[in-house]
C-alpha cells in the first residue's frame, strides 16, 4: 500500500515535471502597471515566446506599439504552449480572459486556436477578438461581427524564393519540402512554383511532402532523393522537419532557403547553404490593426490579406545574403518585388485555386 | 525511375532508415522476451537523440557521445524497472510518464543548451560512416547477431526468456526474477539508446524537437511481429525501412502523396494480418494433430 502510494507521488511528480518543460506554465505579464483608461490588449499565445519566429514577432510588434504609444497602450501576454496536454487548456484560458472583461481585444492566432475561439465568440459576443494566420470563416460561424481576421500573403514571399531558386540553380531543377499537404503549404507551393516558372520557363520543381512538420530525419532523406533527382536548390516549408533539407544541402553542397525565421542567422554553421529566409511579419500586421482599432476604425467582421505592400512579409536582406547571392539576381528580385506591391503581377493562391489547378501546377514542371 | 530504385544510394537509404528502428526493435524484444512491454522506447530514444548531440558537444568525440548516451538511456531503462518492478506501477504509464517528460524535457534541456527551443544550432560530431553507410548501421546489424546469441546460447539469455514464459515457474527453480527483468530492461534502454543517438548523431547531424517522430512505436509493432526474436525483428525492421525508402523515391512521381504516406503503415498492417494468420494456421495444425 505504501508502495503503491510512494509510486503515485512518483508519478504525479514526472507529470508535473513535464507539464512545466513544455511551457504550459502561467502567465507572463509583460510590464503591467497600465495607466487607467489605457487601452489593454491580450496576446494569447498558442505556444512560447522563444521561438525566434511567428510568436517573438507577434510580441515584437506589440512591446513597440506599447513603447510608441506613450501609456496609451498596453498588453498582457499568456504563453500557453504548444503541447498536447497544453492544447485542453485553450479554450478555458481564452473563455478566462473573456470573462475578465478588462481587455479591450484579445489577440491569438494560428488553426490550434480555432476551436476555442469560435466558442469564446460564442459566449462572449461583446467582447472583440483579433485572429491571425488561419481563415476564420465568417459564414460558417454566423458572420460575427466582433473578430477581425489577418491572413498572410506567404504566397507573395514565396514566389520571389521559387524565382530566386530557380535563378541561382546551375541544373534547372529546384525543389520544395512541404510539412503536410494544406491550405498554407499549398499556398506557398504554388507562388514559389508560379515564381520558379517566370524566372525560368523552363524550370523543373520536384515537391515531397513530409506528412508531419517534426521528423527531420525522413525530411532529409526526401531531401536527398530530390537532390540526387537533380535539382540544387530548395525551400523548405515543413518546421522543425525542414531542417531535414538544410542539412542534406549542406551534406551535398546545395541552396536551401529558409523560413518563418532568420535560418542563415539562426543556424550558423549552415549559413554558408542558406542565401535568404522567408518571413512572415505578424507583428507589423497586428501593429497596424491595432492602430485602427485604437482610432476606432477597424473593421471587424470582415478580414485582410497582409502581403508585401502591407508589409505583412519579406525576404531577409542583409549582408549575407548581399555575399551569397549576386547583384543582377538581387536586381531581378527587387524588381519582381515591386511588381508584386503594384499589383503587375499577381502571384497565384491556393484559397481560390482547386486542387485539380493545384495538381495540373505541379505537372507542368514535373521532373519525370 | 528504374534507376533511382537500383541506384547504390537507394540502397543506402534503406539501410539509413532502417538502422533505428532496427536499434529500437532489438530493445523492444529484449524486454519483451523478459515479460514486459517497454513503451518508453519512444521517450528514450528523444531523450538519447538529445544527449548524444549535447554529449558530442561536450567531448569532441562520438564515441565518448555514444558510450554516454548508452549509459544515459541504461539508466532510464532503470527507472522504468524501477516504477515497474518495485512500486508495482502499470508498465504502460510508466512508460507515457517516461514519453511524455522526454516531450518536455529535452525541448527545456535544449533551451537550456541552445537557446532555442526547435533545434540543435551548435556543432556536433557525428558517427563516422564509409562508402555513404554509417558505422552505427554496421552495429546495428552486428547487434542482431549478438542478441539472438545472447538470447538464444547464454545462461542469462535462458533465463530472460524462461522469466518472460512462466515468471512462477521460473522462480520456483532459483531464478531472481526481478534481478532478471532489471537487466532486461537496462539493456533494452541500452539498445533504443543507440538507436536515438543515430537519429541525430549519423541520420541527421543535429537535433530537432520530437524527431523520433513515433520510430519507437513502430519498433514495438515490428518486434511483435517478428515474435520478439532478434532475427524476426530484423526482417521486419527490413520491411518497414524497404517501405519508407520506396515511399521517399515515389513522392518524385505524379502518385498522389497522400497514397504514398500509407506505404510503410500499409506494409506494417499487412504484415500483421499475413503473420496473425500464420500463427492462427500453426496453431489449428497443432490442435488437430
Amino acid at each position: 500500500m505504501k508502495r503503491k502510494a510512494l509510486s503515485l507521488v512518483m508519478a504525479a511528480a514526472l507529470l508535473a515535471a513535464t507539464l512545466a518543460g513544455c511551457g504550459g506554465g502561467g502567465a507572463a505579464p509583460s510590464g503591467g502597471g497600465s495607466s487607467d483608461g489605457a487601452y489593454k490588449a491580450a496576446l494569447l499565445l498558442a505556444g512560447t515566446l522563444g521561438d525566434k519566429s511567428f510568436w517573438d514577432s507577434a510580441n515584437e510588434g506589440l512591446a513597440a506599439l506599447k513603447a510608441e504609444s506613450g501609456g496609451a497602450f498596453d498588453y498582457k501576454v499568456e504563453q500557453m504552449g504548444a503541447g498536447a496536454a497544453d492544447q485542453a487548456n485553450y479554450e478555458p484560458t481564452i473563455l478566462d480572459y473573456c470573462a475578465d472583461g478588462e481587455y479591450d481585444v484579445i489577440i491569438t492566432g494560428s488553426f490550434t486556436m480555432l476551436d476555442a475561439l469560435v466558442s469564446a465568440i460564442e459566449q462572449f459576443p461583446d467582447q472583440k477578438f483579433i485572429f491571425f494566420d488561419e481563415t476564420f470563416d465568417f459564414a460558417a460561424n454566423g458572420n460575427p461581427g466582433n473578430v477581425y481576421n489577418i491572413l498572410f500573403k506567404q504566397n507573395e514571399v514565396s514566389y520571389l524564393v521559387g524565382a530566386e531558386a530557380a535563378m541561382m540553380s546551375q541544373t534547372g531543377a529546384i525543389c520544395f519540402l512541404g510539412g503536410m499537404s494544406g491550405k498554407v503549404i499549398n499556398d506557398f507551393l504554388v507562388g514559389y512554383i508560379q515564381g520558379a516558372k517566370d524566372a525560368r520557363p523552363d524550370v523543373k520543381v520536384a515537391v515531397s511532402m513530409v506528412g508531419n512538420y517534426e521528423d527531420s530525419a525522413k525530411g532529409k532523406d526526401l531531401s536527398l532523393a530530390m537532390f540526387n533527382a537533380g535539382a540544387d536548390s530548395g525551400f523548405n516549408v515543413a518546421g522543425s522537419a525542414g531542417m531535414g533539407l538544410i542539412e542534406a544541402a549542406k551534406e551535398t553542397g546545395k541552396l536551401a532557403f529558409g523560413v518563418d525565421s532568420d535560418q542563415a542567422a539562426l543556424l550558423p554553421d549552415y549559413a554558408a547553404n542558406i542565401p535568404t529566409s522567408a518571413l512572415k511579419n505578424v507583428g507589423a500586421a497586428l501593429r497596424i490593426a491595432l492602430k485602427q482599432d485604437m482610432e476606432g476604425s477597424l473593421a471587424y467582421g470582415t478580414q485582410d490579406y497582409f502581403g508585401f505592400a502591407e508589409g505583412g512579409v519579406c525576404l531577409v536582406k542583409d549582408a549575407h545574403y548581399e555575399e551569397m547571392v549576386p547583384e543582377e539576381i538581387r536586381l531581378a528580385v527587387d524588381d519582381l518585388e515591386n511588381k508584386i506591391t503594384s499589383g503587375e503581377i499577381e502571384v497565384y493562391s491556393s484559397s481560390t485555386m482547386s486542387t485539380a489547378e493545384i495538381d495540373a501546377l505541379k505537372a507542368s514542371v514535373a521532373l519525370q | 525511375m528504374l534507376r533511382l530504385f537500383l541506384s547504390p544510394d537507394f540502397l543506402i537509404a534503406i539501410l539509413r532508415s532502417t538502422t533505428p528502428i532496427l536499434f529500437a526493435t532489438l530493445a523492444a524484444g529484449v524486454a519483451a522476451k523478459a515479460g514486459i512491454c517497454n513503451m518508453a522506447l519512444e521517450g528514450i530514444m528523444l531523450f538519447s537523440a538529445l544527449f548524444g548531440v549535447i554529449f558530442s558537444n561536450l567531448t569532441g568525440s562520438w564515441l565518448a557521445a555514444l558510450l554516454l548516451t548508452c549509459v544515459c538511456g541504461g539508466i532510464i531503462g532503470l527507472v522504468l524497472a524501477f516504477f515497474v518492478l518495485n512500486l508495482k506501477t502499470d508498465e504502460i504509464l510508466a512508460a507515457i510518464a517516461i514519453n511524455l517528460t522526454a516531450t518536455g524535457g529535452t525541448v527545456l534541456l535544449l533551451l537550456a543548451f541552445s537557446g532555442d527551443r526547435g533545434s540543435s544550432t551548435f556543432p556536433t560530431v557525428s558517427a563516422p560512416a564509409f562508402g555513404g553507410v554509417n558505422i552505427m548501421t554496421v552495429l546495428s546489424l552486428i547487434m542482431v547477431a549478438v542478441m539472438h546469441l545472447f538470447l538464444y546460447k547464454t545462461p542469462l539469455g535462458l533465463q530472460i526468456r524462461s522469466v518472460g514464459e512462466n515468471k512462477n515457474a521460473a522462480e520456483s527453480v532459483g531464478i531472481k526474477s526481478i534481478r532478471i527483468q532489471y537487466i532486461a530492461l537496462i539493456l533494452s534502454g541500452v539498445l533504443c539508446a543507440c538507436g536515438g543517438y543515430f537519429l541525430s548523431g549519423g541520420y541527421m547531424n543535429s537535433f530537432t524537437k520530437n524527431m523520433q517522430s513515433g520510430r519507437g512505436f513502430i519498433a514495438l509493432a515490428a518486434s511483435e511481429m517478428g515474435a520478439n526474436t532478434p532475427v524476426g525483428g530484423f526482417l521486419v525492421a527490413m520491411l518497414f525501412g524497404v517501405a519508407q525508402a520506396v515511399g521517399n523515391q515515389l513522392q518524385l512521381t505524379s502518385i498522389p502523396v497522400e497514397l504514398i504516406q500509407m506505404i510503410p503503415y500499409a506494409t506494417t498492417l499487412i504484415g500483421l494480418a499475413v503473420f496473425s494468420y500464420i500463427v492462427r494456421k500453426r496453431k489449428e495444425k497443432l490442435a488437430n494433430g
